[in-house]
């Protein structure tokens, strides 16, 4: 096998995980360097990507909840009045009371677990079909929203602000850039590293070859230059600025949830519910509980949106949360979900998310109107979604699924070569 | 019966699908009024030749000709085929179960005054086909309330109802009992009489041999050969030999059974029907299982089995009412699925595309399914156990994959099934029970995978067979409980078993002394 | 292994160096500069960034029109950009943003709502921008530079005063029924309207001469969520059926703007009730038409153009380095600090008035003949 073909395979859309992930980053990175033309070089500023990071972290951490939501084969309407419940609750709180900003967060953090819950116990427990409990809820909260706040407009003190508006601060010596984001781009630098070497590891346990060492290599430098450069441009901008720290929040958050639901016996469950449900209740698996987890957790996911949203808008209104849902489930499906569950990943979601941020924020870049980015998103959503499907059913190559399949089933080895015989006919639609 | 002229000649085909050639060089020729049967194993390109020449790969994407009635016929869609009078009924039934037969029969073909559905003349005429096929219905009574048998009849009429010269029937027993599927036959050798050519797709050799006048056997894509069923004497182990290309000295592996002393033990198990609360599906059961026995449950369609089945697994089927399971002397509570993977038991499910595999998994994953536990610590899975313990049983029950992380989707049905009978041989069961482990998989791999119930029975697990097909019982089981409306009616010895004195029993409220 | 690594840090370390070096032309910049910004000036070609609310209204599309032209005529380059319909608070929000990544020198915002905005009031601020509110006040936030808008209390005043005056040319003396309507509670003009109409009407529901048919007096009871013509109708046609169904008659309805006039209008009509006097504001073409009908009593002339020419002029001696020329230092407290305000006068327009005050508008004066 020729140098190219092998970096074809393990680098570019290979059989490999990393490899894959490659594959879906490009669109984004497409589409990014699409607007760094366009707008003159304004897309990758450090003033830009951070506020994009702070503009739509609260969208992505609701992608991650709805993925998990619509892997199990529901949906989620009442999003953003669950947000926008949960940030006037929050709000009105720490005023009325003086709650401490902290315990009005773990407030915030519990009522969604409980609205989370409530609309668990109607999908799970009764049955009620999750479009119908949740469209019943996105009703409910958000005239909870205009009920508790009088459809006014409460602030938040500056201590809550930094959930959604806050920075790193500047310490340690003067570097000209902030030496915490450095820290962390570091750290991030360190991981990758460590998780190539586990990867080629594992894949050798596994009695399969590993890619060959020189596509590790570039691989982890390609990795390793787009976090450095990430990392300079977050911590160079202006002084008082950093990563975000709603940005590190969502970092936290995928990280959790990618591990959660690709390598944990619980996660797992979340796909086997949505992918046929029957048959993950004949192998023991708890419908009832895996249906009320993912509508609780979703409940959480919400309130800690809305919350950042509430502390970035330093108050809270009753205009919070008006179609995130839209934007949530958007994210999701073009990061490859599908309709009828089973299928889909929490990283696949993100950057479905981030396509559509970097879309929005490069055509407002370019100071095109409210009205035709609506008009673009829409139809970016609808090709995206109408090219893979169309891809798949050609038997061909589907991007979305290449793209997002070895987020779930990590380290797939190349074993064995497919032999081609006869009687691989039935691989086809042809089976006889 | 040669001497019929041609119908229907289909001259060299080839069709290919990226990288893979799914018919080489067919040659078929049916002539009128024949009922001509196709027999090949899974993949061998049957289904794909049908939809050649029903227009489903329309003209231009496969290469050869198709000559029909006389003339070259192009069929550019599924329309233009049934323009000509080709209707072919497919294995999945396409009914719409919330419309009434009537509705059913004419679904896209209505009779119309103007623009409205001429709905007097859609019944008169439904009531005429339904006469044809043997249906006796209310024309407005809805699919879904019919059973399996009939539906099967209103796709035929529906059939008629098109002006049908030649009727294609995929697999059309594969899910009907004995008498259903022996109704069908019948009806198309009084078709036969009318004149009406039919072609079948049958993985049930014995019906083939009674109903077909000829055969032409695929294999690999290619034609085999075509026989004439009278002329060349031509039985069940003839046709099986030019399906696999050799002879096939037996159709069950060898096995000397070596049966322990009895650790299972179900008494007077009843269980009301989930919605018809006046309907008991399992009436006092009683029943034991040896270590390293195979046992079968032999009954009609609908006679209960498999609700026994589902309801020891779990409660999974019907509302429990009354019953006790012992295992090793000791009683012991099944009320959830998981307490029943726990106690050792493992249940493989009739439909595994509907109910027994999620079809989205990839092979490795479906395999550690019934039990994650195994191969995760702190809940966290360990994916090197997991590759390992997939690449074992990939091994051991030759899962025919390049890989175990292939997609489950891709594989054949005998393929699916082996990682089906994986995943709960990796549950550490010391019961398994099979429901229908063989339906829809050709002959090859039932016989792997009676050399698979054999060795779980050798390594001292009880093994329970349920199955539709009496040959296999008898072959397989070292004993064989009788079923009928939810009554266990009898229980013979594998030296005692043949077909009529099992059918009898199939079929008789009466309680046989045990 | 090793060789791995080493590889691997090799590489790494190249790119660590190329992107470093790619990345040192972006220098910090420090918070020094930010505040003495405007007393510099900036080039004559800078860009002006305007953010305005959805367009849910004429005025807002006129708006966004005269500045578009009005920047481009003074030789500013402009971004003039709306929110979305129904994402408005989000939306502009990133277009703030994005007008700061762009380096607007000015940027003027007419908050969707006024008090979720104050994280970009001071990104814009840091970056040494100046922001000026447009018609309505954004509060909680102390990096507001200047407000200019019309006079909203006296709006209120001059609605109460030709509510009373429409109701007296009608029926001579009182008792006189009313219902009061305020406009959306995000909007912090909305109190301020209502505030002025009730200046002037308390003192007179108090001795008994005008009366709240319904008794909903209170700003919360009377407030319509988003301006939305559908919610003024809705009330109105509750307030019908549960107060003005037998012979009691309504004189007058108090309506803080046109587009609500209308839909109480159109839910009076419906009810097959004699017109009242009902007020309005924003000289919309359709309530123009109405009063010229006879129908709707009045509205108030904020002329647009005024109010956008005197925001340019705002820019233009910013431009130079100047101090823009304000008029009202104390009134205008957002919650912060008070902000240095322009306030231009409204006009009552009623059918007598009408040809005269629109005599310079193209688009109503035709309507007034």
């Amino acid at each position: 096998m020729s140098g190219l073909q092998d970096l074809k395979k393990n680098l570019f859309g290979g059989t490999t995980s990393v490899g894959r992930q490659f594959g879906m980053i490009f669109t984004l990175v497409a589409i990014i360097l699409l607007f760094e033309v366009l707008t003159d070089g304004l897309t990758l500023t450090s003033g830009n990507l951070i506020a994009v990071v702070s503009q739509y972290s609260y969208i992505l951490i609701l992608a991650i909840g709805m993925l998990m939501v619509i892997v199990a084969g529901h949906i989620d309407l009442s999003v953003g009045s669950v947000a926008a419940f949960v940030g006037i609750v929050v709000a009105k709180a720490i005023q009325n009371f003086d709650l401490p900003w902290p315990l009005g967060i773990a407030l915030g953090l519990v009522v969604g677990a409980l609205i989370g819950a409530w609309q668990g116990f109607w999908v799970a427990y009764v049955g009620v079909p999750a479009f119908i409990v949740t469209l019943a809820g996105m009703l409910l909260f958000r005239g909870g929203n205009q009920f508790i706040g009088n459809a006014d407009t409460v602030p938040v003190p500056e201590g809550f602000r930094t959930i959604g508006a806050g920075y790193l601060p500047e310490v340690g010596p003067a570097t000209g850039y902030n030496n915490l984001t450095l820290l962390l781009g570091l750290i991030a630098c360190l991981a990758v590293a460590w998780r190539e070497w586990r990867s080629r590891k594992t894949r050798q346990e596994m009695g399969a070859e590993p890619a060959p060492l020189w596509i590790s290599g570039l691989r982890l430098a390609v990795m390793v230059g787009v976090i450095i450069f990430a990392t300079l441009r977050f911590a160079g901008g202006r002084v008082g600025t950093s990563l975000p720290v709603s940005g590190i929040i969502l970092i936290g958050l995928v990280l959790i949830y990618s591990f959660y639901t690709r390598n944990t016996v619980s996660g797992r469950r979340i796909y086997a519910v949505g992918g046929n449900a029957r048959a993950a209740e004949l192998s023991g698996v708890k419908l009832q509980r895996v249906n009320f987890f993912v509508m609780t957790n979703m409940g959480i996911l919400a309130a800690l949106a809305g919350m950042i949203f509430v502390a970035r808008s330093a108050a809270s209104g009753p205009q919070d949360g008006l179609s995130w849902e839209l934007d949530a489930i958007a994210a999701v499906f073009i990061g490859g979900a599908a309709v009828s569950g089973g299928l889909g990943t929490v990283s696949g979601s993100i950057v479905g998310g981030l396509v559509m941020a970097l879309l929005n924020n490069g055509l407002q870049l370019m100071g095109v109107g409210v009205d035709l980015v609506q008009m673009i998103k829409g139809l970016v959503l609808l090709f995206a979604v109408a090219l893979d499907v169309y891809n798949k059913s050609q038997g061909r190559f589907s991007i979305i699924d290449s793209i997002t399949r070895p987020f779930r089933r990590d380290e797939p080895p190349a074993a064995v070569p497919p032999v081609e015989s006869p009687r691989q006919t039935d691989k086809t639609p042809a089976a006889g | 019966m040669s001497a019929a002229p041609v119908l229907l000649e289909m001259r060299s085909i080839t069709k290919t699908f990226p990288g893979v050639k799914a018919l080489a060089d067919v040659n078929l020729v049916v002539r009128e009024g024949e009922i001509h049967a196709i027999c090949g194993e899974n993949g061998a390109g049957k289904s794909t030749l049908m939809k050649v020449l029903s227009g489903v790969y329309p003209y231009g994407d496969y290469s050869g000709e198709i000559r029909y009635r006389g003339e070259e016929a192009r069929f550019g869609d599924i329309r233009a085929s049934e323009q000509a009078g080709i209707v072919i009924i497919h294995q999945e039934l396409a009914l719409i179960p919330g419309m009434s037969i009537t509705e059913n029969i004419f679904l896209g073909n209505e009779p119309r005054t103007g623009l409205a559905i001429d709905w007097k003349t859609a019944q008169r005429r439904a009531l005429e086909l339904m006469k044809l096929v043997g249906l006796r219905e209310d024309p407005d009574a809805l699919v879904k309330d019919i059973g399996v048998g009939k539906q099967q009849l209103i796709e035929i009429a529906k059939a008629f109802a098109k002006d049908v010269k030649l009727l294609i029937l995929d697999e059309p027993t594969a899910a009907l009992n004995e008498s259903d599927s022996q109704q069908l036959l019948d009806l198309l050798r009084e078709f036969k009489t009318q004149g009406i050519t039919s072609i079948i797709i049958s993985h049930k050799l014995n019906e083939i041999e009674a109903i077909a006048d000829s055969i032409t056997i695929l294999r690999d894509g290619r034609t085999i050969e075509t026989l004439d069923v009278k002329a060349d004497g031509v039985n069940e182990d003839r046709i099986v030999r030019g399906m696999v290309g050799r002879d096939m000295e037996s159709r069950f592996p060898d096995h000397t059974p070596n049966v322990g002393e009895v650790f299972f033990e179900v008494r007077d198990w009843t269980v009301r029907h989930p919605i018809a609360t006046d309907r008991l599906v399992c009436k006092h059961a009683n029943f034991s299982v040896r270590r390293g026995e195979v046992v079968g449950f032999a009954g009609l369609m609908g006679a209960g089995r498999t609700e026994l089945a589902m309801s020891l697994f779990g409660r999974s089927y019907g509302t429990w009412l009354s019953g006790q399971v012992f295992k090793d002397g000791r009683e012991i509570k099944l009320r959830t699925v998981s307490e029943a993977i726990e106690h050792g038991l493992a249940y493989v499910s009739e439909d595994r595309k509907a109910i027994g595999l999620n079809l989205l998994d990839d092979i490795k994953t479906s395999i550690v399914a019934a039990k994650p536990a195994k191969i995760a610590r702190h809940g966290v899975i360990d994916e090197v156990a997991e590759h390992r313990v997939a690449e074992d049983y990939r091994q051991e029950l030759r899962i025919k994959t390049p890989s175990v992380d292939e997609g489950i989707s891709k594989l054949s049905g005998g393929n699916q099934q082996k990682v089906v009978l994986a995943k709960w041989m990796f549950s550490d069961p010391d019961l398994l029970i099979l429901d229908e482990p063989t339906r829809g998989i050709d002959v090859g791999a039932k016989f792997e995978i009676y050399g698979i119930i054999n060795r779980l029975a050798e390594q001292g697990k009880g093994v329970v067979v349920i199955s539709s097909e009496l040959p296999e019982l008898i072959g397989l089981c070292d004993r064989i409980y009788t079923v009928f409306e939810g009554t266990i009616t009898g229980e013979v010895a594998r030296a005692d078993a043949d077909p009529e004195r099992l059918m009898k029993q199939m079929t008789t409220t009466k309680k046989m002394p045990v | 292994m090793s060789k791995f690594l080493t590889k691997a840090v090799a590489v790494g370390a190249a790119a660590v160096l190329a992107l470093g070096a790619a990345s040192c032309g972006n220098n910090r910049e420090g918070e020094g500069q930010t505040g003495d910004a405007p007393a510099k000036g900036f080039a004559a070609d800078s860009l002006i960034g305007v953010a305005l609310p959805s367009k849910t209204s004429e005025n807002w599309v006129l708006a966004g029109d005269l500045f578009t032209n009005g920047l481009k005529e003074a030789g500013f380059k402009s971004d003039v950009q709306y929110a979305g319909a129904s994402t408005t608070v989000a939306d502009q929000q990133g277009q703030i943003s994005s007008m700061v990544t762009k380096g607007a020198k000015v940027i003027v915002i007419g908050a969707t709502d006024a008090a979720q905005l104050s994280t970009q009031v001071k990104q814009a601020k840091e970056a040494g921008a100046v922001v000026i509110a447009y018609d309505r006040l954004i509060t909680n936030t102390g990096d507001l530079d200047y407000y200019i808008a019309f006079d909203n209390f006296k709006v209120g005043q001059l609605q109460g005063q030709a509510l009373l005056d429409g109701m007296k040319a009608k029926k001579a003396t009182g008792p006189w029924t009313v219902e009061l309507f305020s406009g959306s509670p995000d909007d912090n003009n909305s109190a301020v309207f209502f505030n002025g109409a009730m200046d002037v009407l308390k003192p007179l529901i108090d001795k008994g001469e005008v009366v709240v048919g319904s008794g909903q007096k209170e700003i919360k009871q009377t407030a319509i969520q988003g301006w939305k013509a559908e919610g003024a109708q809705q009330r109105m046609d509750s307030l019908l059926t549960s107060t003005y169904t037998g012979s009691k008659t309504l004189d007058g309805v108090l309506s803080p703007n046109d587009t609500l006039a209308r839909a109480i209008l159109t839910s009076i009509k419906g009810a097959g009730k004699p017109t009242p006097i009902v007020t309005g504001q924003d000289s919309e073409v359709e309530s123009v038409k109405s009063i010229m009908a006879g129908q709707q009593y009045s509205t108030i002339n904020k002329d647009t153009r005024k109010l956008v020419a005197e925001t340019i002029n705002m820019v233009k001696t910013l431009q130079t380095g100047g101090t823009p020329q304000v008029n009202d230092t104390e009134t205008y407290n957002n919650g912060t600090k008070v902000i240095p305000s322009f306030l231009l006068p409204p006009v009552i327009v009623t059918k007598a008035n009408a040809a005269e005050a629109y005599a310079n508008d193209p688009k109503l004066s035709p309507l007034t003949k």
